[in-house]
């Protein structure tokens, strides 16, 4: 096992005018599970190419318990890695798949057989051993694929979304499968995605990139509950958060964010934080579950109304999704209601907005302000 | 009604296809079938009836093509060469088309142009000074001259071919080789060139059609009669006068019944190979 260490990581492609990976740190601990979240084009996924040692990096350094492996090649680094596609080599049997990396290291083949075995068995790939590629399901190219890092007995995992490519329901299945081998064998591991579930989900700590850079790291429910600016409080949350243009109105007493036309108290104890920021523009942020059709009993003092014209219903099954629109005012907002719901589009609600839940951002900055 | 009509409808439109078709089959097989015809009747009855039917069939004319006009010489010469050329330049053209393909190296679009260059360039436009550098170095009038002139002509269509097919091999295959330790050749030899496999395939088979029917290379850097290869063997039949039609067919048979036989048992894997890359 082994802990990996990344210091102001950098590449910069030729001619580019932006690097795509900007001086980007973090540190897995050993047997930490590490996820790195972002959408498309952020540069996880160059991030961990150039972890393994598949792309060359133009600054920074990337250590594996202490030791910098900058210049080591990718065979010299111990770490087996999972890619997207599968990798899966179509002329080979899924048994020389999975032997196909021990029979380079001169591991010998009685014990090629015993581990190639050992992992099958564990993936539930012994009835396909002699198969190949094209003849087995999406869901089972998965698994061999996985079977080959396995294999390997490395120091790291990396996993490069590697349910990508799979259905929905057979993304669930194997992420549970996936959690389960990662609890039960425990090798470091960093598992690049997009998808904000997977993350949320497996992750014992998340990395949530945006163009090139680093945003926040944390425990994915600390990440949710305390979004470092406006792009995590989006990113993460579906629906994402809502956010609204308001003025920050502090005095000794109480804080105060208004909003078309309605004034938001915020929690006690804000007003001497946000006494600088008297006066100026912030955003609002809500996430779409702590707005209510009406505060819950015994509540009512921790709740802001807030008039809104319904503009559209969609039920969902399990509960309804409002969209709205504050009075006197353009923008929109999501609000996560009950299915029973008997709300239709044009009706005019007064929603209840939990004040414990609101976040604040800087809306020159985006961050968050605390 | 509507319905009945239909497929009569459609029989009636295919009619002008199978019109062309048939006349494309005339246009194109039927003067091999009568170069058949011809391999097996005597010169005399060929002036006779050029068009006549092979009754009886002088099947001796064969063995005397083969034995008495040297064509055994000419097939082995040819089979020698070509056998040579073909392996040759596969193996060197499918190298430099996985680096081309793989390998993002300084001066690669330039390596690129100047091989695939050789694509464009008429045969007739290289032949002097070819002919002038073989018999500088001493290799004119031998078969290995010859092997390193089909082998340096080759290269760009081979090239062309495989470097199209090995570039859609995702990177992927090559990245997790990588990992698992192999080096840059064993990844070519274990994972390009098994999966490349049909490409490959259809390069030698292309390769081999054509050499095997070379004719421009071969006149003007061979001259002894002993290293000639087949399609120079038909000037075994032709005097400064008058030509031996009957035995030219027969030794034009020898020389094309080997590629009509490779071609017939594998054009489909060839074009398969030929179309890997123009479809996603």
């Amino acid at each position: 096992m082994a802990a990996i260490s990344v210091e102001k990581l950098c590449k910069r492609y030729p001619g580019a005018a932006v690097p795509a990976v900007d001086e980007v740190s973090f540190t897995v601990a050993d047997r930490e599970f590490m996820v790195l979240l972002g959408p498309s084009g952020c540069g996880k996924s160059t991030v961990l190419r150039m972890i393994a040692g598949l792309e060359p990096i133009t600054s920074g350094t990337v250590s594996i318990d202490g030791r910098i492996v900058n210049q080591t090649p990718a065979k010299s680094r111990d770490i087996a890695m999972v890619f997207q596609s599968y990798a899966l080599y179509p002329h080979m049997t899924v048994y020389d798949n999975l032997a196909f990396g021990l029979r380079r290291r001169d591991v010998g083949r009685a014990e090629i057989a015993r581990r190639v075995r050992a992992a099958a068995g564990k993936l539930g790939l012994t009835e396909f051993l002699e198969r190949k590629p094209h003849a087995l399901s999406g869901g089972q190219r998965q698994r061999v694929a996985l079977g080959r890092a396995i294999v390997r007995d490395p120091r790291v995992f990396l996993f490069d979304e590697p349910l990508s490519n799979l259905d929905a329901a057979l993304r669930v299945t194997t992420r549970n499968e996936l959690i389960r081998q990662q609890q039960e064998i425990g090798t470091t591991s960093i598992y690049v995605t997009h998808d904000q579930v997977e993350a949320m989900t497996m992750g014992h700590r998340i990395c949530i990139m945006n163009r090139g850079r680093v945003v926040q790291i944390g425990k994915p429910l600390d990440v949710y509950r305390q979004p470092a600016d406006t792009f995590v409080a989006r990113f993460l949350g579906n629906p994402p958060m809502n956010l609204l243009p308001a003025t920050l109105e502090v005095d000794d007493a109480r804080a105060v964010a208004r909003l078309a036309g309605v004034a938001v108290a915020l929690p006690l104890g804000a007003s001497s934080s946000l006494a600088p920021r008297a006066g100026r523009e912030i955003l609002l942020g809500i996430r779409p579950e702590d707005l209510y059709e009406a505060p819950p009993p015994g509540t009512r003092e921790s709740f802001a109304p807030l008039p809104a014209r319904v503009v559209a219903v969609e039920p969902l099954g399990a509960e309804t999704l409002l969209m709205l629109s504050p009075e006197g005012s353009a923008d929109e907002l999501i609000a996560r209601v009950g299915r029973e719901t008997a709300l239709r589009s044009g009706d005019r609600i007064e929603l209840a907005l939990d004040t414990r839940a609101v976040h604040l951002f800087d809306a020159a900055t985006t961050r968050a302000i605390r | 009604m509507g319905a009945t009509a239909r497929p009569g409808f459609e029989r009636v439109r295919r009619i002008p296809l199978v019109l062309f078709a048939a006349l494309y089959t005339v246009l194109a097989g039927g003067p091999l079938l009568w170069v058949a015809s011809m391999s097996l009747r005597t010169t005399a009855e060929i002036f006779k009836d050029p068009y006549g039917f092979p009754w009886p069939a002088h099947w001796e004319k064969f063995a005397d093509a083969w034995f008495k006009s040297n064509y055994h010489a000419y097939f082995w010469n040819s089979a020698v060469v070509v056998v040579s050329a073909v392996a040759l330049v596969t193996v060197v053209g499918a190298m430099a088309a996985h680096c081309l393909a793989r390998y993002g190296f300084r001066g690669s679009r330039l390596v690129r142009f100047l091989i695939l260059s050789g694509l464009i360039l008429p045969p007739q436009l290289v032949i002097l000074a070819l002919f002038q550098i073989l018999l500088d170095i001493g290799l004119y009038n031998t078969l290995t001259g010859l092997v390193v002139v089909y082998v340096a002509t080759h290269i760009a269509i081979t090239v062309y071919i495989l470097e199209g097919f090995f570039a859609q091999i995702p990177q992927d295959l090559f990245d997790a080789a990588r990992m698992d330790g192999y080096s840059d050749f064993e990844i070519f030899w274990r994972v390009t060139v098994p999966i490349g496999a049909p490409a490959i395939f259809t390069a030698v088979t292309l390769n081999f059609i054509v050499l095997w029917n070379e004719f421009l290379f071969a006149v003007v850097l061979l001259t002894d009669d002993d290293k000639r290869t087949l399609p120079l063997g038909i000037m075994h039949f032709t005097g400064s006068h008058q030509l031996d039609v009957g035995m030219a067919a027969t030794g034009l048979m020898i020389a094309i019944v080997p590629i009509v036989v490779l071609y017939a048992l594998f054009s489909e894997t060839m074009i398969k190979g030929m179309t890997a890359g123009a479809v996603r």
